[in-house]
């Protein structure tokens, strides 16, 4: 107990420190399962059905550990920010529950298509159109998240507003932002896991292609629009430390040009790593943008987090195991990093 | 104006459905990694084909099972913020630790080495995968253990003070192992090894009866069989224990779950009397049926002849839980568990006989009859089990702090029916597919032509090998492609 409390002497730090860990969970997850649900939405226009099986195939070791990543995100917030995960998900009922939808499918479909014989052309569908449902509902909460919502007054503020609040053109937009950016991500993961002299690694060149232009005008509406509507973020990159956000805008601008040359090139990898590297500097350029906000306008960091004997609690029993798990997910995908053959099916 | 009492009843059907069609997957995949860690071992020790081939058997349906799992269990963690708000916030300082506890240590853990155990056979060496098997079942029964520690927590919620609103954690130690705790969690974790042992010796059996590998099956069937000699009655003798432990730390919930009105009798002596069968007037306050057998509630409870049961009438109306359905439930729990103990104890008695052999076996159809469909009944002990924990603790959400109807999401009715009815309809998807490709892979059996794969295999990075359609003739199967 000795050692619990001298830990929460750091109290501010350990929120700190927590959100910062969160944000690391959720880029992890879109970084990781965006590419698995792009790879998901390209699916559906291939009418191939044995290129549709060797897609799912080739996520067949890893897309669990991708996924578990939004439930440890989900976890983490419940354990060290619990009025923000009461307030938020409350607010966020609908799309989640459409995300939650999503993930069913998507996860039943992987699982049974191995399996099927008469019923695989459903469960090809149930992987395509959960990969989506589960993009674009996870769009609208991130859109939705950054408008911010009604509390009630009272002893412990929850939640106060309607359940269609969510809905408005901005959440709308990125929600389709998301799909778009993630069908990149797929088409770049699929050109990576995929031989060169297959079909399918043909296909998804044409499909990086129309992708990377679209994800371009999509993000480029996406933070103008944000500029615009959201005073809290206008105040930020026209305030004081303009400079760093004109950096970090370089250097985005720097990586996407890596990345375009590297895809043109078929470094297939290098122009995957340019990507997770694009996604991660804009998710901490936005994480910058927010500070000291949880949930921009609704509660800062400080007011969402646990009480300090709690926080310092978890924080001893659980910050050493983040290393911990980022170790043994990366040696499962060390293990299932072969790039696959056009036909190939699951080897167990 | 939204109506308290249906928002509340509603969000409790919502998430009460999602538990349900939850609570089918986690327990087998808990009993079924234990038991495929024990036959890969004996592969492993013996080197015997068979072991090999059961093990690979039984992963398939695994598989199925834990992709059902996960699916219906992503829900769960975002639910509680959802349905349940203002709890979730105000018992965020201990449950909500506890939930991310489980995240962290176990539910990531289990994802960190599930793909290794089902895709790795032949990229990783033999003592690697073992050891793969070994963590999938040690993080999955940690999973459980959290998800106890909070559940239990609600039931017994000690070492905690509310203020401001909030959950205060006084004493951690205190909290974690709550009494209800102690034997809860024992009470989960056997019944998820014997729903695992039931399912193995269930398909082992349905196996034997039809006469298809009978004499490998019989290694399984023997294994799960006798294992279940001291599984079977260890559950009901700790089953009692969590019924005494409720007894003492929510007397209302078990007189609820034993029908128990009157504390006393019309004469002043205690009511010792336990019911069989009884049918409850809520409004009344007593049962208008009910068929009651002296001193068999104070055997149970305190095991004595007579001693003091708090009936349901020591509590004000409002603090009473719903006395019909934890009555029954209980009832059809305990006649399952029973059940189970007894088929145990027919296999011992014929293998006390020398008659445990795949032909003596499939003289006795019965028998074998009576295993396969115990294979079913663990599924229903669970499901009661649980609908008779949680609906005799109502009303409150923490025993004693806080009310199911202080800790509800303020929803609209129709969002909480739009989550409902989605809900029923992914939920039977995944439940009606589990089940019917467990009975396609079962009616396959066993793959016996397949290579036995010794560690890795090659250079370990082939991930398939189907044929290709356009491969010209006397080409291998599979090339590796370049990196």
């Amino acid at each position: 107990m000795q050692h619990i409390m001298d830990i929460t002497h750091g109290y501010q730090w350990l929120t700190f420190i927590w959100w910062i860990l969160i944000g690391l969970f959720v880029v992890l997850y879109i970084i990781l399962d965006g590419a698995d649900l792009g790879s998901g939405i390209y699916s559906l226009f291939n009418s191939d059905s044995e290129e549709r099986g060797a897609i799912m195939a080739s996520m067949a070791g890893t897309w669990d550990a991708n996924e578990t990543w939004l439930v440890v995100a989900g976890g983490a917030i419940f354990g060290t920010f619990p009025l923000a995960y009461g307030s938020l998900f409350h607010y966020l009922m609908i799309p989640l529950m459409v995300v939650l939808w999503g993930i069913i499918i998507r996860a039943v479909s992987l699982e049974f298509h191995h399996y099927s014989s008469r019923s695989r052309t459903i469960w090809d569908w149930g992987f395509g159109i959960g990969s989506l449902v589960t993009t674009f509902g996870a769009g609208v909460c991130l859109g939705a998240f950054l408008q911010g919502f009604e509390m009630t007054t009272g002893q412990v503020p929850t939640f106060g507003g309607g359940a269609l609040d969510f809905l408005t053109p901005f959440s709308i937009l990125t929600g389709f932002t998301a799909v778009i950016a993630a069908s990149l991500a797929g088409g770049a993961y699929l050109r990576a896991r995929f031989d060169r002299s297959t079909e399918i690694y043909a296909k998804a060149l044409k499909w990086t292609d129309l992708m990377f232009y679209l994800a371009l005008v999509a993000i480029m509406i996406t933070v103008v629009w944000t500029f615009i509507q959201f005073s809290w973020a206008r105040d930020k990159w026209i305030g004081p430390y303009w400079w760093a956000y004109v950096i970090a805008g370089a250097i985005v601008l720097f990586a996407t040009w890596s990345m375009r040359k590297a895809s043109r090139e078929q470094r297939d990898i290098t122009a995957m790593i340019w990507l997770a590297s694009i996604v991660f500097i804009n998710f901490a350029t936005m994480m910058a943008t927010l500070y000291p906000w949880f949930v921009p306008g609704t509660m800062t960091i400080y007011d969402a987090a646990n009480p300090s004997n709690s926080l310092g609690a978890f924080s001893y029993a659980m910050l050493g195991f983040v290393p911990v798990m980022l170790s043994y997910n990366f040696y499962q995908a060390w293990v299932f990093r072969a790039r696959l053959h056009k036909l190939a099916g699951y080897a167990h | 104006m939204t109506d308290p009492t249906l928002m509340t009843d509603l969000a409790r059907l919502d998430f009460a459905w999602i538990t349900t069609m939850h609570i089918l997957y986690p327990p087998l995949t808990i009993g079924l990694a234990s038991f495929l860690l024990y036959s890969e071992w004996r592969w492993l020790k013996t080197d015997n084909d068979e072991w090999y081939r059961l093990t690979r058997f039984f992963e398939k349906l695994f598989i199925i099972n834990f992709g059902a799992g996960v699916a219906t269990g992503v829900t769960m963690e975002m639910s509680f913020g959802i349905l349940f708000a203002p709890f979730s916030q105000a018992a965020g300082p201990f449950f909500g630790n506890i939930l991310g506890y489980e995240t962290i240590t176990a539910f990531m853990y289990e994802a960190g080495f599930i793909g290794l155990m089902i895709f790795g056979w032949g990229k990783i060496s033999k003592k690697m995968h073992i050891f793969a098997t070994f963590n999938v079942a040690f993080s999955s029964m940690l999973s459980a253990m959290w998800i106890l520690v909070a559940n239990s927590w609600m039931q017994s919620p000690t070492g905690v003070h509310l203020e401001k609103g909030l959950f205060l954690v006084d004493d951690w130690t205190a909290a974690i192992f709550n009494p209800n705790f102690l034997t809860a969690f024992p009470h989960m974790f056997i019944a998820a090894i014997e729903i695992g042992l039931f399912f193995v010796a269930g398909i082992s059996a349905w196996m034997i009866y039809k006469n298809r590998h009978a004499q490998m099956f019989m290694r399984t069937l023997t294994a799960s069989l006798m294992a279940l000699v001291i599984v079977a009655p260890l559950q009901v003798y700790i089953g009692d224990e969590l019924g005494r432990t409720v007894a003492e730390h929510d007397p209302a919930a078990l007189a609820a779950m034993e029908g128990h009105w009157h504390t006393y009798n019309a004469d002043g002596t205690p009511n010792t009397s336990w019911n069989l069968i009884a049918w409850p007037d809520e409004e009344k306050g007593t049962n208008t049926f009910q068929i009651g057998i002296p001193h068999v509630l104070s055997l149970l409870e305190d095991h004595k002849w007579v001693s003091t049961v708090k009936g349901l009438d020591q509590f004000k109306p409002e603090d009473r839980p719903p006395v019909l359905a934890p009555f029954y439930a209980f009832r059809i729990m305990v006649a399952a568990g029973g059940i189970l103990m007894l088929v145990a104890f027919w296999a011992l008695y014929l293998r006390y006989k020398g008659k445990f052999n795949a032909l003596e076996l499939q003289r006795r159809p019965w028998f074998l009859r009576a295993v396969i469909f115990s294979a079913i009944l663990p599924y229903i002990a669970i499901w009661t089990g649980w609908w008779t924990r949680e609906i005799a603790r109502q009303p409150w959400l923490v025993h004693g702090m806080m009310r199911t109807s202080e800790g509800v999401s303020q929803m609209s009715i129709p969002a909480e029916i739009a989550w409902f009815i989605g809900f029923v309809i992914f939920d039977m998807v995944v439940w009606i597919g589990a089940w019917y490709f467990f009975s396609k892979v079962v009616r396959r059996g066993p793959d016996m032509q397949e290579e036995i794969i010794h560690g890795i295999q090659g250079d370990g990075l082939h991930l398939g090998q189907l044929p290709d359609r356009d491969a010209p003739e006397g080409r291998p199967l599979f090339e590796r492609p370049a990196i």
